[in-house]
């Protein structure tokens, strides 16, 4: 007969090893097993949000002000943005609208030397800046909150009294220039500004500025170009900071209001569509090819605009799953950078898919990045799931938008000064859901067709495996000098 | 220690990815005048030694996270430099339940790959005598055995996680010191957000390491070879650190790059992913509580792991200037740089003001001695370069206008330098430096993304968020005897290294 101890041994000691083992498992599962939840099955609480409007309000010698109050952090941001830029460069001044832009910020006023400007700006550790684009030119401002009044005194003083120095205006030639020098140091850089030269063939804003354009730019030009564009009717300002509404607008009104120059907005006509193909290669010796094809798109005013949005996104704005960069980068790793990019306006845009390829496997990549174009006009976007993934990226991304007010009140302004609808980013993410897939078919068999498509190839091409020419015929072969050129 | 001002270095300095760098480099120290960051940021750390800092912003639905692991290129061992930053590369490829069809398919297949792939590398190693036919079978047997596992995988699913639910700035980065996951989310996505991480931080599957190799390789062409800049700062580096690990770039040397190896990579995320080595910062539209729970809840369950004692080959003190020369057919650039200690001394705060009285705007020294007169193109410093846990260098970046030289730039420079050390700085220039310095930190916190970086980036490297409010009492002591007793101490040619680029005669 079993005693008391043998029984404990016989049933209790197998389950306690049972039990250990199961404690260890079950331990061991507790931080190694995955965990349950689909990332794909989480729920989430709705998201309401409406973001707040700026106040509008138009100074009465035609300013138009937009603001919005932001009590985080005691800073305050201010940008001027005006209509004037490179499309209206004159002939054989190009640089001219940008050289404007600087000498204005560091040439000093009537009543102030640039230096002096520098030294008080540095002192209370506040910045203006200024930069010039194709069609508008942005003076900004950001200040302590302490220093607003001085910090508006001497932007005030910029946008209404600048000299344009000579000794400024020098200084910003000679490195205006050093910087065109070195761009040829830079095959991203030069291959995208004669992308640009490219796709405005024949239109203003196909120009760009060279060594001998800026050498001609003169204190008078200066003078003249400024004279044509500053004015109050060319002038919006977005407002955003740690400071009440109604202290704002009076601040403005002070320091701006009494701006009298009398004329209307200028605003330029868009490009003409462009016609015609071209293949187009320039040389550099460098391990890593640029290769950028470009495609004329809608604006922002088309009907065709939400579609072209979600088709970008898929072509290769769209991370890592977006199909250029997939294919190019992930499946044939024939490059560390590819993707694609779509720049709208409101009248008019531009498309284009890019690698930085390895230099042997150029004509690969080039090959590889106009199949999908060429299979995305020939079919859109056939796949339900690729078209949800973009378009709930898309919106749900939108968020983005709105997340700092001097972004929403900036978003807000160039609204009026884009001539968009002011309802225009509000409905976008219902028109983003609207897009449907014969949409897509419809904008991609119209805009990527083969016979308006520019393609750019920089790099060495004895490097490549295969003849750039095995591609298609040669437009033009561009030198490393000749880029300088207008 | 780096301050705000040198957002505007990051392109020249940073060997990381994109804006992520300027956090890592954008450390601004000081309070602002009335933004109180002591009482906003609220601390938690799990028994497993993860750290969790949350600051609440409620103005927009957003919010940004990031995941900071106290590891770097400087961890990495001889002969494998580039793990760090492989391994962040590989932080992308799914995990056991994220990015694959079946799991249980695919390890068997990854297991072989693995083995394969070692094969291959030992027998490439032997460089001459390989063996040239069995090197091509093995080839030939990796690539069909990447392709076989190319159908149980998903690729890129953590990025259509994130980017579906509106995952903006989704990036991360690997330095010398820290490596930072950042993704913004709306701020009702926070769970998935903490679905996604602990995974990767408990289960990672290193799928596609053979081809992912092969994109760093393209990504070392893309933003060095093809890049001069980034070609001479590697060399300036590797000169101005005869041992210490700083002189390694963070991409790694080529050749080490060519045999990154997967079971090097697995014992380094092994180590240093550790919970206990990890930082995480939330800035945003959450409520600590709330997220919190989440936190538990999903990160409590990875065990903490021994952290290995952290030695590095102390770099002697230098005793002589070394000069390197690059030849290209790029423009003439300098990069000369000194030795000096790194936080919390009160020295790297002394040579914060330093770099800003230099070149921190218009009115700075280097800039109207050198831009002003249109002798340079463009002069910047920085301090704290190329990493901060260890002793750093002071750098000087300067482009000379043509036909000037990089000869007259560095006299230029090194005459302000004797000034520094033999006149006291004006008290108002003082003045002028340390309100640069505190405006910059507030630009930089302005955002939550700014915010959750510095805190991440102070955490990890500092050792202290606390670091930023203490920062300010510090600032106010450095007085005109200690400028000039720092730059005698420290700015001399014999602590200098000076790396040029020569343009190449036609």
């Amino acid at each position: 007969m079993e005693t008391q101890r043998q029984k404990i041994i016989k049933y209790c000691v197998p389950l306690i090893l049972y039990a250990a083992v199961f404690i260890v498992l079950l331990s061991s599962c507790a931080w190694h097993s995955t965990p349950v939840t689909n990332p794909d099955d989480i729920v989430y609480a709705p998201l309401r949000f409406e973001p707040p409007k700026a106040q509008r309000v138009k100074l009465e010698n035609g300013i138009i002000l937009y603001m919005l109050e932001d009590h985080e952090i005691p800073l305050v941001n201010i940008s001027a943005v005006i209509r004037m830029g490179s499309f209206y460069d004159p002939p054989r001044k190009e640089g001219l609208a940008d050289i404007t832009g600087t000498v204005m910020r560091t040439g000093g006023t009537k009543s102030m030397t640039g230096n002096r400007i520098d030294e008080e700006l540095d002192f209370i550790a506040g910045k203006i800046t200024v930069s010039v684009g194709t069609d508008s030119c942005t003076l900004s401002m950001s200040v302590l909150e302490k220093d607003m009044d001085k910090g508006l005194q001497i932007f005030s003083d910029i946008l209404i009294n600048p000299v344009f120095s000579e000794g400024k205006l020098e200084t910003a030639k000679i490195l205006e220039t050093e910087a065109i020098e070195r761009i040829s140091d830079n095959p991203q850089k030069i291959a995208f500004r004669e992308f640009r030269r490219l796709m405005y063939h024949g239109d203003l804003r196909g120009r760009l500025s060279s060594v001998e354009s800026i050498g001609k730019i003169e204190r008078d030009d200066l003078l003249n170009f400024y004279k044509r564009f500053f004015r109050p009717g060319n002038v919006m300002i977005a407002l955003s900071g740690d400071i009440e509404t109604a202290d704002a607008v009076k601040k403005i009104k002070n320091s701006l209001g009494a701006w009298n120059i009398p004329g209307d907005p200028e605003k330029p006509p868009p490009p003409p569509v462009r016609v015609g193909a071209s293949l187009n290669y320039i040389h550099k010796d460098t391990p890593q090819s640029v290769i950028i094809i470009g495609q004329s798109a809608p604006g922002k005013e088309s009907s065709d605009y939400y579609a072209f949005e979600v088709l970008d996104f898929i072509t290769g704005s769209g991370g890592f799953r977006s199909r250029i960069f997939a294919e190019v980068r992930n499946r044939l790793g024939l490059a560390y950078s590819a993707g694609s990019f779509y720049s709208p306006r409101t009248e008019y845009g531009v498309f284009g898919a890019y690698a930085m390829a390895k230099g042997s496997s150029t004509v690969d990549a080039l090959s590889a990045m106009t199949k999908i174009l060429d299979n995305m006009r020939d079919r859109g976007v056939e796949s339900g799931e690729e078209l949800a993934w973009a378009k709930e990226s898309i919106i749900n991304n939108f968020i983005f938008s709105f997340s700092e007010p001097s972004q929403i009140v900036m978003g807000q302004m160039m609204l009026e000064f884009n001539g968009l609808p002011d309802n225009f980013l509000t409905n976008y993410k219902d028109n983003i859901e609207m897009v449907k897939s014969s949409d897509l078919r419809y904008v991609a068999a119209h805009y990527l067709s083969g016979e308006s498509r520019i393609v750019l190839v920089l790099g060495n091409k004895e490097k490549f495996s295969k003849p750039l020419s095995s591609f298609g015929d040669f437009h033009r072969e561009i030198s490393g000098t000749e880029n300088q050129e207008n | 220690m780096i301050f705000g001002k040198s957002l505007r270095h990051t392109l020249l300095e940073c060997f990381v990815i994109t804006c992520l760098a300027s956090f890592f480099l954008c450390i601004t120290l000081g309070p602002c005048s009335a933004y109180d960051l002591k009482d906003k940021v609220k601390e938690f750390t799990l028994k497993n030694g993860l750290k969790v800092l949350i600051v609440e912003r409620h103005a927009s639905p957003t919010a940004s996270l990031y995941i900071s692991h106290e590891t770097g290129a400087v961890d990495e061992g001889d002969c494998h430099t580039g793990t760090a930053h492989i391994l962040e590369h590989m932080m992308f490829k799914g995990t056991e339940t994220i990015g694959t069809k079946n799991f249980e398919e695919e390890k068997c297949i990854l297991r072989k790959i693995h083995d394969v792939g070692n094969t291959l590398d030992t027998e490439l190693m032997k460089g001459e005598s390989a063996d040239v036919q069995k090197t091509e079978n093995l080839r030939r047997q990796l690539d069909t055995l990447q392709k076989e596992a190319g159908k149980w995988s998903i690729p890129s699913e953590i990025d259509r996680l994130y980017t579906e639910k509106g995952g903006g700035d989704l990036n991360a980065f690997t330095g010398q010191d820290l490596t930072s996951y950042h993704v913004s989310l709306p701020s009702n996505r926070i769970e998935l957000w903490a679905r996604i991480e602990s995974d990767r931080m408990a289960n990672p599957v290193f799928r596609e390491f053979y081809s992912e190799r092969d994109v760093v390789m393209q990504e070392r062409k893309q933003t060095v070879e093809s890049n001069p800049e980034r070609k001479l700062i590697e060399q300036f580096l590797a000169a101005a650190f005869m041992v210490h690990p700083y002189r390694r770039p963070v991409l790694g040397w080529t050749p080490d790059m060519r045999f990154l190896n997967i079971d090097y990579t697995k014992d380094f995320f092994r180590t240093y992913y550790a919970p206990n080595n990890t930082i995480i910062t939330i800035v945003g539209d959450v409520s600590p509580e709330g997220v919190m729970k989440i936190v538990k809840h999903y990160f409590g369950r990875i065990p903490s792991q021994k952290i290995p004692i952290k030695r590095v080959t102390e770099e002697p003190v230098q005793n002589g200037e070394r000069r390197v020369k690059l030849v290209s057919d790029a423009s003439p650039r300098l990069i000369t740089g000194y030795h000096k200690p790194t936080l919390p001394s009160f020295d790297d705060c002394v040579f914060d003001i330093i770099d800003t009285i230099l070149s921190g705007g218009r009115t700075s020294r280097l800039y109207n001695a050198l831009v002003e007169k249109g002798i340079a193109v463009d002069v910047n410093t920085t301090n704290g370069f190329p990493g901060a846990r260890y002793p750093n260098l002071f750098v000087i970046f300067a482009q000379p206008v043509s036909p000037h030289t990089c000869g007259e730039l560095e006299e230029i420079i090194y005459a302000e330098l004797d000034i520094l050390k033999k006149e006291p700085v004006k008290p108002e220039e003082l003045e002028k430096a340390k309100n640069q310095l505190k405006a910059d930190i507030l630009r930089n916190i302005s955002t939550n993304s700014g915010l959750a970086g510095m805190l991440s980036y102070y955490e990890a490297v500092a050792g202290d968020w606390q670091y930023i409010t203490k920062f300010p009492d510090l600032l106010e002591r450095v007085t005109p005897e200690d400028i000039m007793a720092v730059a005698e101490k420290y700015l001399k040619p014999g602590n200098r290294t000076v790396a040029e680029l020569v343009t190449k005669e036609n």
